[in-house]
């Protein structure tokens, strides 16, 4: 009874204090090698072994690394020395044979220490409890738990490298230390000394009361490690070396974290080899073929040596394996040879190497072999690093870098991931390091390999905030802390925060979360992340605002050189006067100034990211002046980062937009939610105008209050739209619509006026009916940013009215709708076009329905009958819209289709077309309307086959090209492959001519041939940036395709 | 590739170079040349050396007109005509554009994505051409008959022969440049000779050719004969064509080989065999790009006027030479349409991407043909399924305009160029009366 009970109770004892599989620990508890470890008055004492197995990470994990280790020390000798836990440290020594012959590793040493507790009890268990990997070194060793006790303190570079050499049987006074041992016995012993040096770091790690300062301390120690580690490699290497091989001086330089002195745990290390013959033959002009001999022999034997150290350290041995070694960072990557010489390195880079690797030189340190080469090359090479920003692709190969580091990004574990990615440790040190780059030529005490102190010297500098810095400095180190302590439980390479429960419970348990780890842990994880998240923000755009607004409570003291250097690596083609532009913005103590200061800080970056960022920030820059007293405006944009985001990046994008919304500012609040971008139904939009029109036309208002009116409605409509196709929202159909309906709703409206301001002068009542015809891109509903409105006007005297008196009351509404919409003036004006009227433009403008009649009957040109293809009346007259209809369909849609007469004119026509409307010097297979396989060759295409078989097909009358198209494939007339070619074709010429408005603000008939051009438009059109080549050959391909089809469908 | 910039560096200083040629490749096969001082190179291999883009036939697109050339080191070699003292070296280059991409329209830049699409599959090119061409007493004076410099045979021995002197010449002329001859002979026709390059990997080879077409005609100069490429220069004897043999390799394997298949033949050399056969027609006319060549191809002796493959089959547009055991590595495939005065890296990327497409598309391979498919009725062809391949350029243009796969091949934009300049090229030779008109029809008409 007594038994059970008191189980009952230490099992929830256990529970209570950590333990998750309580009878494991039981069972664990009982065995022989712990017997007598726990004080039966352990619920009692809350510092018994219990209790602090509790402490840790894991205690389970804890417990059975205890218990394995206890076991495999073995039962305590009769004849045991006492043990004294105050004695002087054991001489160290490899192998772990004959574990008793040493008394400081004594079991019973260990039970006393366990039992009384202390520092050392600490370190062991924290070691137990948070990584099995160091688990299962000590159930291997366990004599080396006296690491944690005798010899914990942290060692110098120069004493790692005699301890470990000392394992291999190496000298460390010597000048280039051989292992004694045989290679096999070295490498285990290598293994060995190396686990058991990184116990003594990892203790301290744990144990360290603030984790986050001691990250720096601990990085330092492992690159030190791993470089005497690499040390011994090259010993044990260099006992490997044939007697023959040729002597050499071999300096191994560490790149990377190990270069500058921030490891982790476990890592890749990089290195690069220098190689030179042994001094005294390294200087003699008069023997140079004897010098070249000797340098090859030197590189042979450089090259073993290499490649046996970078063995050393990664082979498998029954010890494990420490870390792969990677010399892939030297000059020309994997395809170079592995050791050079310090000339060769120094030729390279002087000639042919790439910005990234003066980005990796930044860290290059010597760390192991001849230290004194090293130094040499370190010398020699250093100052090309700070000339690398005067390159000439500098700043498109920054972005490229900066891409391909958000890119390598595996998807699977994004969220997770805590080393790649947006926010992530690698965008730190990379953000960093541009900084050091871009301001590491006139500032010397920027130039370390080391992140923080990088980070510390930006701050000391000026060239970063003080809190920002600070912020960033904290959210590193925590990130940093994770991954250690994320590698170090199986000492595994990995930035990955685990997803199973139990992992994040040790891991936040190792933080010291000991309530409710998981939870606890992800929103410290979250805090600092987001702290990080906004990087780019903090390190590159705040100093260069504080810098422009010339602020003096800030401590950021960018000079103007500095902000200029900066702005150009950022991607601003014109740093004076993105410099003038953000002074402008933001100088002042105005509340606006500070606001816009705090908006620019986040929206440089999304200009930068954009085609033009020095047009984004002007437009900005425009639109604020006009806005920035508005209560709205920075409301908007303060409180919804998506709507300050989206009008960067729309404003970078297009000037078009830019242009629009400087002219009507007040727009700028679309952005706020995508609600307000989306198209306004039509009749929303008709009614809208008509109010407008109905309310001046009763006032005492003039023409132009109409006009204006009218017109700002339709350019608000273009603005929503175009904003709604840079930020990608709609696609082409879409815009097609929104800008007819928007040029429809403004012929309406102004017809209503001109009709009301007419009437007065024919005594209130028009003597005639006036109907719109739509026709071309508007009939099809397919309008774009560029394009005219192709009408037609058609007019029915009332009943009795005089036909004379009726023509010229038509004649005057249609001159003063033209005057409304089309004369210049504040709002944009709607060209409108009535080309396609009979007789062109010989002919009157409006003519009556009845004249209509006549002039089809007796001398239409089959041109005119194409056009009418897409003619489409207007408004609510649906008498005399049907009429027209009536008179024109017998036209467009012949009875039993078209003869061969017409067929042959209207190819001859379109044939002449081709060879005289191109304009002079244009090049065919670029422009977009009247080149191979453009507009004009898919519309007269489609078109003739509506004329041909519309009288039979209902599918095909449609003013819509698109539909036409389909329609057309439905019915078999068009192969369906030839319909998805011509649809293609048709589409994308559409696009990019949408686009190329956008981007320059201005119409453009052809596809762009300045680089800086095509890419914008290829950005708009949905390309990635830099694409713009294979936009030109997308286009050559679909336009060549297109034409092979109109050839065969059109011609023949 | 720094190595090989400093050993062209190198040696350039210890050879006393006192210029080098860059070369260069226009669209229709034609060397172009810069010469630069040794001195500029070193900014040559760092950014290239700018010059004039629109003034070379194709090479540019409009806003390409600023191109850059940049030297290739590992092409690098002394030209040993050029004498030894204060000599001349030549490299060939790669054509970027003004912001340092390759550009579209360099033929080796072609060639190169067509290797680098072959190299997605693990695969490496290699080619192996015997590369024919007359020598004639005096260059072309227009209205005499060309005069070729002897009256010999296939393989004949001439004694005190020109072209005998000739080919040797030629051959050291070659090695020294590091181009390795495999084989050289007097061919059937008159001053006809033939001489084999060792088989490389296809860049180089292409390079190799280029190099090649020089030296003959260098070496003609000196012993003052006129060395031609022209493919049909004589009615009554037969054209200049160059056979090239090809294989495909997998790391060290000959991917054609698979012991114990029919002639050795792996699968993947049977669909690429496939693949050329179904696409002859449309890559007919970079293989065959001049008028004149469609002569050769119908004009008998040799030439494979139909599409058909056979094992050791003289008559075949593709042959698979005789299989010798023991030698797994030399399976390989003989393409025997391409003449001598074709692009070489058009003509070896588009042999390419159609095999390729063969072995894509899985296409079997229909069966060989064993007869001598010249002395076949047109019928029997018929019945055989043996179709002729384009009868002139005009032909050749017009189903190469519908093919995809060139297009895709050489880039939309040397696709476009091409087909316009081999348009006019027709349109040209199409509105002479030629000799043989004015010969046959004046007396009669």
């Amino acid at each position: 009874m007594t038994t059970g009970a008191r189980r009952t109770s230490r099992d929830a004892a256990l529970a209570r204090l950590g333990f998750v599989d309580v009878p494991r620990a039981c069972r664990l508890l009982d065995e022989h090698c712990l017997a007598g470890l726990v004080d039966p008055f352990e619920d009692v004492f809350e510092d018994g072994v219990l209790w602090a197995l509790g402490q840790t990470a894991d205690p389970d994990l804890a417990l059975l690394g205890l218990s394995r280790m206890m076991e495999s020390l073995g039962p305590i000798p009769l004849a045991a020395p006492r043990p004294s836990p105050g004695l002087a440290p054991a001489p160290l020594e490899g192998g772990s044979l004959n574990r008793l012959a040493r008394p400081a590793a004594h079991p019973a040493r260990l039970r006393a220490v366990l039992r009384t507790g202390g520092p050392a009890r600490d370190r062991l268990l924290a070691v137990l409890g948070a990584s099995a990997a160091l688990g299962d070194h000590l159930a291997r060793h366990p004599e080396h738990w006296t690491v944690l006790i005798d010899d914990v303190d942290p060692r110098d570079a120069a004493a790692l490298r005699a301890e470990l050499l000392t394992a291999v049987g190496a000298d460390p006074a010597g000048a280039e230390p051989t292992a004694g041992r045989p290679v096999n016995v070295a490498l285990d012993s290598l293994r060995i000394a190396y686990r058991r040096r990184l116990l003594a770091i990892a203790a301290r790690d744990l144990t360290s009361e603030d984790p986050l300062v001691e990250v720096p301390a601990v990085a330092r120690e492992l690159s030190d490690l791993a470089a005497a580690a690499l040390e011994t490699g090259l010993a044990i290497a260099r006992s490997e070396l044939p007697e023959e091989a040729a002597p050499c001086r071999i300096a191994v330089i560490g790149m990377g974290k190990c270069g500058g002195q921030e490891l982790n745990y476990v890592s890749d290390v990089d290195v690069v080899y220098v190689v030179e013959p042994p001094n005294g033959c390294a200087d003699e002009e008069h023997a140079d073929e004897e010098h070249s001999a000797l340098e090859h022999s030197a590189l042979e034997t450089g090259a073993r040596l290499a490649a046996g150290m970078a063995r050393a350290c990664s082979a498998t041995t029954v010890e494990g394996t420490l870390w792969p070694v990677d010399a892939a960072l030297r000059p020309e990557g994997k395809q170079g040879p592995l050791v050079r010489t310090l000339d060769s390195h120094v030729t390279y880079y002087r000639r042919w190497a790439a910005t990234w690797e003066f980005q990796a030189l930044l860290k290059a340190r010597p760390v192991a072999g001849d230290l004194e080469l090293g130094r040499t090359y370190v010398q020699a090479i250093r100052p090309m690093v700070w000339r690398a920003a005067e390159r000439e692709h500098f700043v498109q190969d920054v972005q490229a870098m900066r891409r391909r580091v958000e890119q390598t990004l595996p998807a699977r574990d994004a969220d997770r991931e805590i080393k790649l990615g947006a926010g992530g440790l690698r965008d730190v040190e990379f953000s960093v390091q541009l900084l050091q780059l871009v301001h590491g030529r006139a500032e010397e005490a920027l130039r370390t390999g080391n992140t923080l102190e990088a980070l510390d010297a930006l701050r000391t500098g000026g060239y970063v905030g003080r809190e920002d810095a600070a912020g960033l400095d904290r959210a590193y180190r925590m990130l940093r802390v994770l991954e250690h302590r994320i590698q170090l439980h199986r000492l595994r390479r990995t930035h990955v925060v685990p997803d199973r429960a139990e992992d994040l419970r040790r891991l936040g348990r190792s933080l010291g979360l000991l309530r409710d780890p998981a939870t606890e842990l992800g929103v410290v994880w979250r805090r600092h992340s987001q702290e990080v998240r906004r990087l780019h923000e903090k390190l590159f755009y705040r100093p260069l605002l504080a810098a422009a607004a010339r602020l003096t409570t800030d401590e950021v003291r960018l000079t103007p050189q500095a902000a200029h250097a900066r702005l150009l690596a950022l991607g601003y083609r014109d740093p004076e006067g993105a410099m003038r532009h953000l002074a402008a913005l933001t100088s002042g103590v105005s509340r606006r100034a500070a606001i816009q200061r705090q908006l620019l800080a986040v929206m440089l970056g999304w200009f930068a990211d954009g085609a033009d960022p020095d047009a984004g920030l002007l437009a900005f820059r425009r639109v604020s002046d006009a806005l920035g007293t508005t209560h709205w405006y920075l409301k908007m944009l303060r409180d919804s980062g998506a709507a300050a985001e989206r009008m960067a990046r729309v404003l970078s994008a297009s000037r078009l937009v830019g242009q629009m919304l400087e002219r009507s500012p007040e727009a700028v609040a679309m952005l706020g939610s995508d609600e307000q971008l989306r198209r306004r139904p039509t009749q929303q939009l008709f009614a809208a105008t008509r109010r407008a029109t109905d309310r001046r036309i009763a006032g005492p208002g003039s023409t132009d209050t109409i006009a204006i009116a009218v017109r700002g409605i339709r350019s608000r409509e273009i603005t929503r739209t175009a904003i709604a196709d840079v930020a990608g929202l709609v696609d082409l159909v879409e815009v097609g619509h929104a800008l007819s309906d928007a040029a429809v709703a403004a012929l309406d409206g102004g017809l209503r006026a001109a009709t009301a301001l007419v009437a007065d002068e024919y005594g209130g009542q028009l003597p005639t009916r006036l109907l719109i015809v739509a026709m071309g891109r508007l009939g099809g509903s397919e309008l774009g940013y560029g394009s005219d409105a192709d009408v037609m006007f058609v007019h029915e005297p009332l009943p009795g009215a005089d036909e004379g008196r009726a023509q010229e009351a038509a004649t005057a509404v249609v001159g003063e709708l033209t005057r409304l919409l089309s004369h210049p003036g504040t709002e944009p004006a709607l060209e409108i076009d009535t080309a396609l009227r009979p007789e062109g433009r010989n002919g009157p403008v409006v003519r009556s329905l009845d004249s209509y009649a006549h002039y089809y009957e007796r001398w239409s040109d089959i041109w005119e009958a194409q056009a009418l293809l897409r003619a489409v009346p207007l408004g609510e007259d649906t008498d005399l819209s049907e009429r027209f209809l009536a008179l024109i369909d017998p036209l467009r849609f012949p009875e039993n289709g078209l003869n061969g007469s017409a067929i042959r004119e209207i190819r001859r026509i379109k044939a002449r077309m081709e060879s005289e409307r191109l304009p002079r010097g244009a090049d065919p297979n670029r422009h977009l309307k009247l080149g191979r396989g453009g507009l004009s060759d898919v519309e007269w295409t489609v078109q003739l086959l509506q004329m041909r078989h519309g009288f039979e097909t209902p599918g095909l009358r449609t003013p819509s090209t698109l539909s036409a198209i389909r329609a057309a494939a439905e019915t078999g007339l068009l192969a369906p492959a030839d319909a998805a070619v011509l649809a293609e074709a048709w589409t994308l010429a559409s696009r990019v001519r949408n686009a190329a408005v956008l981007w320059r603000g201005r119409p453009a008939e052809a596809l762009p041939t300045r680089l800086q051009d095509l890419d914008g438009v290829a950005r708009i059109v949905g390309y990635p940036p830099g694409a713009a080549a294979v936009l030109e050959e997308d286009h050559q391909r679909i336009t060549r395709r297109a034409r092979g089809i109109v050839q065969r469908v059109f011609y023949e | 590739m720094d190595r090989q910039q400093e050993f062209v560096l190198r040696t350039i200083e210890e050879r006393d170079i006192r210029f080098v040629r860059l070369w260069f490749t226009d669209v229709l096969g034609a060397l172009k040349s810069v010469a630069v001082a040794p001195a500029e190179l070193e900014g040559a291999f760092a950014e290239g050396i700018g010059f004039d883009g629109s003034a070379i036939e194709g090479l540019t697109r409009v806003f390409e007109a600023d191109m850059l050339v940049k030297p290739d080191p590992s092409t690098f070699s002394v030209l040993p005509w050029r004498g030894e003292h204060m000599g001349t070296a030549r490299m060939f280059c790669d054509i970027l554009t003004p912001h340092g991409e390759p550009s579209m329209s360099d033929p080796r830049h072609v060639l190169r994505r067509a290797l680098a699409k072959a190299a997605d599959h693990g695969l490496t090119f290699y080619t192996h051409p015997e590369i024919e061409f007359y020598t004639l007493r005096d260059e072309h004076r227009s209205g005499h008959a060309p005069e070729p410099v002897d009256q010999a045979g296939y393989f004949d021995h001439v004694p005190r022969g020109t072209t005998h002197d000739f080919r040797r010449a030629a051959i050291g002329i070659l090695e020294a440049m590091g181009i390795s001859v495999e084989f050289s002979h007097h061919e059937a026709g008159p001053g006809q000779n033939e001489i084999d390059l060792r088989y490389a990997d296809a860049l180089s080879t292409a390079d190799n050719i280029m190099t090649f077409r020089s030296v003959i005609k260098e070496v003609g100069l000196e012993q003052g004969v006129y060395a031609t490429f022209m493919p049909k220069p004589f009615s009554e004897h037969p054209g200049s064509g160059m056979h090239t043999h090809l294989s495909l390799f997998e790391g060290d394997h000959n991917a054609f080989y698979e012991a114990g298949a029919e002639f050795q033949l792996s699968a993947v050399a049977r669909s690429f065999i496939a693949g050329l056969l179904r696409h002859s027609g449309e890559i007919t006319a970079i293989t065959n790009q001049w008028v004149n060549s469609y002569r050769r191809l119908w004009g008998g002796g040799e030439a494979p006027s139909y599409i058909c493959w056979g094992h050791n089959n003289r008559s075949a547009l593709i042959r698979v030479p005789m299989y010798k055991p023991s030698k797994g590595n030399s399976t390989r495939i003989e393409y025997r349409a391409i003449d001598s005065a074709c692009n070489p890296y058009l003509a070896f990327a588009i042999l390419l991407a159609a095999g390729l497409k063969g072995v894509d598309d899985g296409l079997d391979l229909p069966p060989g043909a064993e007869d001598d498919v010249w002395s076949l009725t047109d019928s029997e062809r018929r019945a055989l399924g043996i179709k002729p391949l384009p009868a002139d350029l005009a032909e050749a243009l017009a189903i190469m305009e519908e093919s995809e796969l060139v297009a895709e091949t050489l880039g939309e934009g040397v696709f476009d160029y091409f087909l316009r300049n081999k348009r006019k090229e027709w349109a040209d030779y199409r509105s002479q009366v030629s000799q043989y008109e004015l010969d046959r029809y004046l007396p009669m008409l």
